[in-house]
């Protein structure tokens, strides 16, 4: 261990003492430093910014004067996805998909049916983040670092000498993992560092922050391995940097754009004007609810006229059009989920061979990971798609239930000059709606879906530490 | 005598694939004297100094260094030779100070500050070169720094290639009278190289190899050691011998 020690120290020595090294750490510190800052900055914006709106959003909607329900129903409502703490660290899709929706009856707005062929790619190269600096950054920084370790050494014949002086091959790959080693801590403290604080708000969960931070471990020691095989498999340090530069492009900056694409191609998404079009016919088949010689309607009006025994809706007991809304809106949603979850369903395809090429690349996999744990993937998307259209559901339906119980069909269907302000239903009526609570999901589901990405960049460390261990044989053999 | 030999061969043979480089070479390198190893090109100089170091693997035969087998132990032979290459290779981002302290510590010792200095005397080298970083040092320098190092680890082998190779002859001279110095104290030198006159200056023993083996040994002998013109005729068979 000595002889190792011995030799991660000498090679600290050289980069302390080579001044683009140090000034490539500094390099790295600041940026690190300035992507914490702006990310916390934003993180807190963008908070304050969607607590005020969704506050508004809920005077505004509260503050309604007495009016018909169905008014209400298409008045609207703003909900805004709160962000998860580790948002700041990773905003993941969040950029691309949103984090507002306008709920409304009849629709179900935004990303359910919006042009979500960017968002569901995932690219996201170029905010600068704690995340991205990470991911993209540190290990090229890595690279300029140490692709000579080995390599210069077999360059200038001091391999040999080190070995010469009895320090075994182990020992001189173990003594320059550990100098890449402590400089990979070093350049990947200051965004821990910044993670800790960003993640340490309340609210964040210590086993998604656990699995965050083990990812990145292992992401950078990934790349420390990386280096080392490399240096050690050739004999000149610019065909190290060159091949590894080379590896550095194709599996964090081309796979990653790359694969999205070939998803997209292989799992095409149908556009908004097609999904419109689409929903429109179904919506014909399915039924208008204001034409009265529509079959399903029809036969609804029958089956409601009998429940209640009578013959004519006027002696319902109820507002028919109420009921009306509902079965409307029931139709209507039902078709619209139907959508939405083959939307989804072609999205998550797109998604797996994305996560498919992680294989090949540990960029993705990592982002995969890092997306999971900060709840800004697609799934916590999909789970506030999902949360805000049961909630709009409930909403819309309690609406149409006020009308069909607090408007009586006779006032509903007048068009005498005081018609209008006898189809008004007190404003508290409002007021008493329920708002809408994001539910996140739960640390352990967090941990859960992070838990293939970790799994494949473990894949790769085992991989690339085999590799070194055969590359080890022939080291200083030539 | 042969058997407590710190450098001894019998019967080496080593290829490359289908080269053959060594083809039963015996040699023997007492303690206390040194042995100059000549030959043209290709002749195997290289490769009996790689097989010693433990980086080639011999086909057949035996080689031991200080009584180890640098085939099945080659950590433990290296422990037991200082090596000047013919380029000497040392950290240029450390002064001499450094290197020799860098590289003693990796065998094992950690030398007093006077012993050092000493040795760095012994070397010949300068004191104000001492803290100074090899980055500009010359060829005879960063011998000198070397041998300071082989000295500080007191070995009982020290191999040497070409080292004279690119030195003037008052270098050549010093280094010379160093590698006396080194074999006075009792270790075992063998030294490959292509300066016959330096070779008869310092070796008790003058080995000429051809296509892997010794073709012609002699010992120096009288207050003129070596006849100098037969063997640079000698040589000249050898180099005519290596070119064709």
């Amino acid at each position: 261990m000595r002889t190792t020690l011995l030799i991660a120290r000498d090679e600290l020595r050289l980069m302390i003492r080579n001044k683009v090294a140090l000034i490539a750490v500094v390099l790295m510190t600041l940026l690190t430093l300035t992507a914490v800052a702006s990310a916390w900055s934003h993180q807190q914006h963008a908070a304050d910014l969607r607590a005020r709106h969704q506050s508004e959003a809920e005077q505004a909607f509260d503050a309604q004067p007495d009016r018909h329900p169905h008014r209400v129903v298409h008045y609207g409502h703003f909900i805004y996805r709160p962000l998860s703490p580790l948002a700041a660290f990773d905003p993941g899709v969040d950029a691309f998909t949103g984090s507002s929706l306008f709920l409304e009856g009849h629709r179900q707005n935004t990303a359910n049916f919006g042009d979500v062929r960017q968002s569901s790619m995932l690219v996201r190269f170029g905010q600068l983040t704690p995340a991205f600096i990470l991911q993209t950054v540190a290990p090229l920084l890595l690279i300029f670092l140490g692709y000579g370790v080995l390599s210069r050494e077999t360059e200038r014949g001091t391999l040999r000498l080190l070995l010469l002086q009895g320090a075994r091959r182990s020992q001189v790959v173990g003594g320059k993992l550990i100098a890449l080693g402590a400089v990979t801590l070093l350049a990947g403290l200051p965004a821990m560092i910044g993670f800790a604080l960003i993640a340490g708000k309340p609210g964040a969960s210590a086993l998604p922050m656990m699995i965050t931070a083990l990812g990145y471990g292992a992401y950078l020691a990934l790349w420390a391995i990386i280096i080392v095989f490399v240096s050690a498999c050739v004999r000149r340090s610019r065909t190290a940097l060159i091949g590894l530069i080379g590896f550095w492009a194709v599996t964090v900056i081309l796979l990653p754009r790359v694969a999205p694409d070939i998803a997209n191609a292989v799992v095409p998404l149908e556009s908004r004007l097609q999904t419109d079009i689409a929903i429109g016919r179904d919506l014909r088949r399915a039924g208008d609810s204001h034409d009265a010689n529509d079959p399903h309607f029809a036969a609804f009006r029958q089956s409601v006229l009998d429940r209640y025994g009578v013959d004519r809706i006027e002696d319902l007991p109820v507002n028919y059009k109420g009921l009306q809304a509902i079965e409307g809106e029931r139709l209507t949603s039902e078709l619209f989920d139907q959508y939405a979850r083959r939307a989804h369903a072609a999205q998550l395809r797109q998604n797996r061979i994305v996560q498919t090429a992680g294989l090949f690349s540990p960029a993705i996999a990592l982002r995969s990971m890092s997306m999971a744990a900060a709840g800004t993937d697609l799934a916590a998307h999909q789970r506030f798609l999902d949360q805000a259209e049961a909630y709009r559901f409930d909403l819309v339906q309690r609406l149409n239930r006020l009308q069909a119980e607090s408007v009586s069909y006779a006032n509903d269907t007048a068009s005498d000059a005081g018609a209008d302000r006898r189809k008004r239903i007190a404003a508290d009526h409002w007021r008493q709606m329920p708002q809408f609570l994001y539910r996140p999901a739960s640390a352990s589901d967090l941990a859960r879906a992070a838990l293939p990405g970790l799994l494949v960049l473990v894949a790769w460390l085992s991989l690339a530490g085999l590799l070194l261990t055969a590359a080890l044989r022939r080291l200083g053999g030539r | 005598m042969t058997e407590t030999a710190p450098i001894r061969i019998e019967d080496l043979v080593v290829d490359y694939g289908a080269d053959a480089v060594l083809t039963g070479l015996s040699l023997c390198v007492p303690a206390g004297s040194i042995t100059a190893l000549l030959g043209g090109n290709g002749a195997g100089k290289s490769t009996t100094l790689a097989t010693l170091l433990g980086f080639v693997r011999a086909r057949s035969g035996t080689v031991r260094v200080d009584g180890i087998d640098p085939g099945a132990d080659p950590d433990g032979a290296r422990r037991r030779i200082a090596y000047l290459p013919e380029n000497v290779a040392l950290y240029e981002h450390l002064s001499a100070s450094e290197n020799a302290e860098y590289l003693l510590a990796l065998s094992g010792e950690t030398p007093a500050r006077e012993a050092l200095c000493e040795a760095f005397r012994a070397a010949g080298l300068q004191e104000a070169a001492w803290s100074q970083r090899l980055a500009g040092f010359s060829k005879g320098m960063r011998q000198k720094v070397a041998i300071a190092v082989a000295l500080l680890r007191r070995t009982p082998v020290l191999l040497l290639d070409e080292p004279t190779s690119g030195l003037d002859p008052r270098a050549t001279a010093d280094f010379n009278a160093l590698v006396s110095a080194v074999r006075d104290r009792g270790a075992a030198i063998l030294m490959v190289t292509h300066d016959l006159l330096s070779a008869a200056n310092v070796a008790d023993r003058i080995c000429f190899l051809d296509a892997g083996r010794i073709v012609e040994d002699l010992e120096a002998e009288g207050p003129d050691r070596f006849d100098i013109r037969a063997l640079h005729r000698r040589f000249a068979v050898t180099e005519r011998a290596a070119a064709a």
